[in-house]
């Protein structure tokens, strides 16, 4: 018997009597749970009502439904977590079923906002099991319809957070979905079908859900992008961040709307980030313009040795070699974006000189494969050309003959 | 009189027919001369090398276990790997996050993206970091030491 009275619960027989008068009685509240259970995992793996509200399935009526054989009805939010943990929480049980499965999600969930608020303030209001999990219909995160598949999270979480009215009396934003739905995450997973990239749960957790703390956010972050994180807490602004107590990364890319980034954040012009800081004189600033300068060379050196191929290319030039090459001035670039995060002038520029020298070299082979074009065309303008008279001499020379007695 | 008649319009017949013949000709000729020639001025675009195939100059003989080389496959680059169970695999080498250029790491007995950390298994498989989709694998046949690398499908 756990604390809050929840019978121990094991799988069930199918065959339940419960079913038989919550279809038969018409009314929506009862019998709809019978209908959606039909799909729910638990049923599939011979899970019957009993399991989580307790009671007798082998009675009719009331007597089905006795409290002393452990009968809970609907569950309080604090029972869905036990019933829920009694057999979640049960290693060598859960092993039956799915034995890659975690079984620590009750222990998370009290560390979260949502556990500590029920367990320390009995607030009936936060999340439980049940909420993300949709009773009765509970479906694997890996399946497609469940209100956990990734790209459904954000919508389950929002059930709740974007609700204005519902969460006043918690005085935070309700507009994370709006803003999430704006970002290059979202635009990855349901534009481009990568359902890797991160939802709510990815950042904040999904038993343990909490803000992301400030000291660790890039923690956070750098779990799908190491390189940065890792030059940034080196870097003298990770450093000075901790100090000053502001967010590494989601001070400059924003937390639920990060938008793509672009070679325009870095530098002293308006939509530049650096400038929320520092001004274009101050040596952070100096070094903003000097690091996107640096950048900027080596993707116009890029794009102009890309277009000089590429043109040489159409024009039926064998050029696949330099183009083949050109791919490590692209690396350079990329690798250039990223050392931005060092706040290290030198760092940039170790980057950027490889691929100037890669893209300069490549950009002249294209240039002479242009003009090898340019002869070959020329060349053959003038053999037309010589043809061509030649042809109207011929002409005129067979009716010169002709008109001849 | 109606006899020499006939024999005009005959010969004019004759005439119009060989020189609407002619002309015919003539503007089929400078079509199949015309035509070729613009094309060569004007040519058709063409998005990348169609090569479905590549014969490497290394040689199978010269793979050490554990290792990989980049190799030219077009105008693109991909990785031929001789994995640690000493089986020939090769991989498009441009990383599907942001297009850098991978590398094998022996270390890892992994793909690795120098760019922002991104792993991938023996498979292609992204398996870490950043990469969303795994590298699209090619088909290796060895003939007589030969390594033929070749496009899947």
């Amino acid at each position: 018997m756990l604390a809050t009275g929840v019978r121990f619960v094991k799988a069930q027989p199918q065959g339940e009597t419960c079913a038989v008068c919550h279809s038969a009685l018409g009314v929506d509240n009862l019998t709809k749970p019978v209908e959606m259970y039909k799909a729910d995992i638990h049923a599939a793996k011979g899970f019957g009502c009993v399991a989580c509200h307790g009671g007798d399935g082998t009675k009719m009526g009331w007597e089905a439904m006795d409290k002393a054989k452990g009968y809970i009805g609907k569950p309080t939010p604090a029972q869905v977590i036990d019933v829920c943990g009694h057999c979640h929480s049960n290693a060598a049980f859960m092993r039956q079923y799915n034995p890659s499965l975690r079984v620590d999600q009750v222990t998370e969930y009290y560390t979260s906002v949502h556990g500590r608020r029920l367990r320390e303030q009995n607030d009936n209001k936060v999340a439980t099991c049940a909420s993300c999990h949709k009773p009765h219909s509970i479906r694997p995160p890996s399946d497609a319809r469940s209100s956990v598949y990734p790209s459904h999270v954000a919508d389950t979480c929002a059930s709740c957070h974007a609700n204005a009215e519902y969460m006043a009396p918690y005085k935070i934003p309700t507009d994370q979905l709006t803003k999430y739905k704006k970002s290059v995450h979202w635009k990855i997973m349901t534009v481009k079908g990568d359902l890797s990239a991160p939802t709510c749960n990815d950042c904040h957790g999904n038993h343990g859900a909490a803000p992301p703390g400030v000291s660790w956010v890039g923690n956070v972050c750098g779990q799908c992008h190491p390189v940065n994180a890792e030059l940034f807490s080196k870097s003298r602004h990770g450093q000075l961040f901790v100090q000053m107590g502001i967010p590494g990364c989601a001070t400059c890319h924003s937390n639920h709307e990060i938008v793509e980034t672009s070679d325009a954040m870095l530098g002293a012009s308006d939509k530049a980030i650096c400038v929320t800081c520092h001004t274009p004189q101050d040596p952070g600033g100096k070094t903003a313009v000097a690091m996107r300068q640096s950048i900027d060379n080596l993707r116009t050196s890029y794009e102009n040795a890309n277009v000089v191929l590429t043109t040489a290319e159409h024009a039926g030039m064998e050029v696949s070699q330099p183009l083949f090459e050109l791919n490590g001035a692209k690396t350079a670039l990329v690798k250039a974006r990223a050392s931005v995060h060092g706040f290290n002038l030198d760092g940039v520029k170790a980057e950027v000189k490889p691929g100037l020298e890669i893209s300069e070299k490549a950009r002249a082979r294209g240039v002479r494969a242009l003009d090898e074009v340019q002869f070959r065309r020329k060349g053959l303008a003038v053999s037309a050309l010589i043809i061509l008279a030649f042809v109207v001499g011929l002409v005129l020379k067979i009716r010169q003959m002709e008109k001849k007695p | 009189m109606a006899k020499d008649q006939t024999s005009l319009t005959s010969s004019s017949s004759r005439r119009n027919f060989l020189n609407w013949f002619l002309g015919t000709t003539a503007g089929a000729f400078a079509i199949s001369v015309l035509y070729p020639l613009s094309r060569y001025l004007i040519p058709p675009r063409v998005e990348e090398s169609s090569s479905r195939t590549v014969t490497l100059s290394i040689k199978a003989q010269d793979m050490k276990v554990n290792s990989g080389q980049i190799f030219r496959f077009g105008s693109q680059a991909a990785i031929l790997i001789d994995t640690p169970a000493g089986e020939l695999k090769a991989f498009s080498a441009t990383c599907t996050h942001l297009g850098c250029i991978v590398q094998y790491r022996s270390d890892l007995s992994q793909i690795w993206c120098a760019c922002h950390n991104g792993h991938f298994d023996l498979n292609g498989k992204n398996v870490e970091g950043p990469p969303p989709k795994p590298l699209e694998e090619y088909a290796v046949n060895v003939k007589a030491e030969q390594i033929v690398v070749s496009k899947k499908g």
